[in-house]
């Protein structure tokens, strides 16, 4: 039972640290996202179902702190989870270098749904701005985390801490 | 479920989501219940958690400087930023005491204290992602802080509170893409609209500068104060370059905020203003 509250302990650390402490590390004001990371490792082990499901309660958390546009992280992370799902199959997965360009593809797609839902918002950012300020470093960044910290999640998955967490 | 079933409760839930999220947009007037208390109970995890990571990025960074010759810097920056930061505001009233003295014959005389009534507050949380430059301070409802108050630093202008629970604001930056601040340029009186660019990159465009009006790089931009939100006369940043807007109705500068929005740490709230006897 214990196992069901881990990834769900694992996301909301994250995010505490993610709204805390992770500032102190941005590179030109763009920061790493440490709960996009998680959903990525997960979906990457568990598949598009459990990808795209823990995607939708990461982002929905993260949509909680913001305090506005609720489902706007929620729908942008769960497409993300669900893609890098698609790839369980098909690749190995004790890779680092495999998650790292899994990463920079996922927070790319990711970033470009959030920028339509932004213009959905009527939120007026020029692309190229968005693409360069934002998309690409971001994307760079979560991808240059990877080495850090995916061999110690899937040391941790493959001593079943997850396994009650099934969805 | 068959694929049908599954693409229509998709596409339901897809519509769900895109209204929830027009609906808890921006503007909305209150928060619930619920997301307050919870808000509130987070915020004193995220003071625990943003003091012990200011500790152990000075721990971190100790060694790394000589310890006198740091602090001794740290001092001086502090003071040269407030020192900068009374000059703007100086500035501003001697020049808003030189138009009323020519125009109405007031009095000159020295500018008389600003008449703003403040709040000190800590920053304990930072928006999750990129794209949006908001800030969660730990003063809230019970120590008298209200939507739309301005933020400010001793080096100028932070943002405005854009929602409060019990004892916590969040407050949006003038760096992010939804801000809109009216300003002016110091000198020259030129109006115009100071907006965010993009999310956490820290910088400023001034749009809807008229054609006819000189403005140059180095020129210093305050808030107008004219039918905003915002009180008037605080520094926003000093230009860095002009060019002609796309539709060649107006000019467009870019704006270096005087605040740097990523080391902000604390924050003042204008609570009040009683502007000084004329």
């Amino acid at each position: 039972m214990l196992g069901l509250l881990v990834l769900p302990g694992f996301l909301l650390l994250a995010l505490l640290l993610q709204v805390t402490v992770v500032d102190l590390i941005h590179v030109k004001g763009v920061v790493p996202d440490l709960t996009f990371l998680l959903v990525v490792f997960y979906a990457f082990l568990r598949g598009q179902r459990e990808g795209a499901f823990w995607g939708f309660v990461a982002g929905l958390m993260k949509d909680f702190i913001t305090g506005n546009y609720f489902g706007l992280n929620a729908l942008s992370t769960a497409v993300a989870g669900y893609l890098v799902g698609w790839s369980e199959t098909r690749f190995y997965k004790d890779s680092s270098l495999v998650v790292m360009v899994l990463t920079f593809f996922a927070t790319m797609v990711s970033q470009l749904i959030y920028y339509l839902l932004l213009v959905y918002l009527q939120i007026k950012i020029p692309p190229g701005v968005a693409l360069v300020g934002v998309v690409l470093p971001s994307a760079m960044y979560n991808a240059l985390l990877v080495p850090l910290f995916y061999r110690k999640f899937y040391r941790l998955y493959l001593k079943g801490w997850f396994k009650v967490g099934q969805f | 479920m068959t694929s049908g079933k599954r693409l229509f409760f998709l596409v339901i839930l897809l519509v769900l989501v895109l209204y929830v999220m027009r609906v808890t947009a921006f503007s909305r007037v209150e928060a619930t219940p619920l997301e307050k208390t919870l808000v509130d109970v987070f915020a004193t995890l995220e003071q625990v958690t943003t003091g012990l990571g200011r500790g152990i990025r000075d721990v971190v960074t100790f060694p790394l400087s000589l310890v006198n010759a740091s602090r001794r810097a740290e001092e001086l920056s502090d003071k040269v930023a407030r020192l900068e930061g009374e000059l703007q505001q100086a500035r501003e009233y001697r020049l808003e005491n030189e138009r009323l003295k020519k125009l109405l014959d007031f009095k000159s005389g020295p500018a008389a204290d600003s008449g703003l009534e403040v709040t000190a507050a800590a920053v304990i949380g930072r928006d999750p992602g990129n794209w949006f430059s908001t800030i969660t301070i730990n003063k809230g409802r019970a120590q008298g802080i209200k939507e739309n108050m301005t933020v400010l630093t001793p080096r100028g202008l932070v943002g405005r509170v854009i929602a409060t629970t019990d004892h916590t604001a969040t407050v949006l930056l003038i760096t992010d893409p939804r801000s809109a601040v009216s300003a002016l340029v110091q000198d020259s009186r030129t109006p115009g609209m100071v907006e965010g660019t993009a999310g956490s990159a820290g910088s400023l465009r001034m749009i809807h500068i008229p054609n006819d009006m000189p403005t140059r790089p180095g020129q210093v931009v305050v808030t107008s104060g004219t039918k905003s939100i915002f009180t008037k006369g605080i520094p926003i940043g000093e230009i860095t370059r002009v060019k002609r807007d796309p539709t060649g109705l107006f000019f467009e500068a870019s704006v270096r905020p005087f605040v740097d929005f990523n080391r902000l740490e604390e924050v003042l709230v204008i609570t009040g203003v009683h502007p000084p006897a004329l």
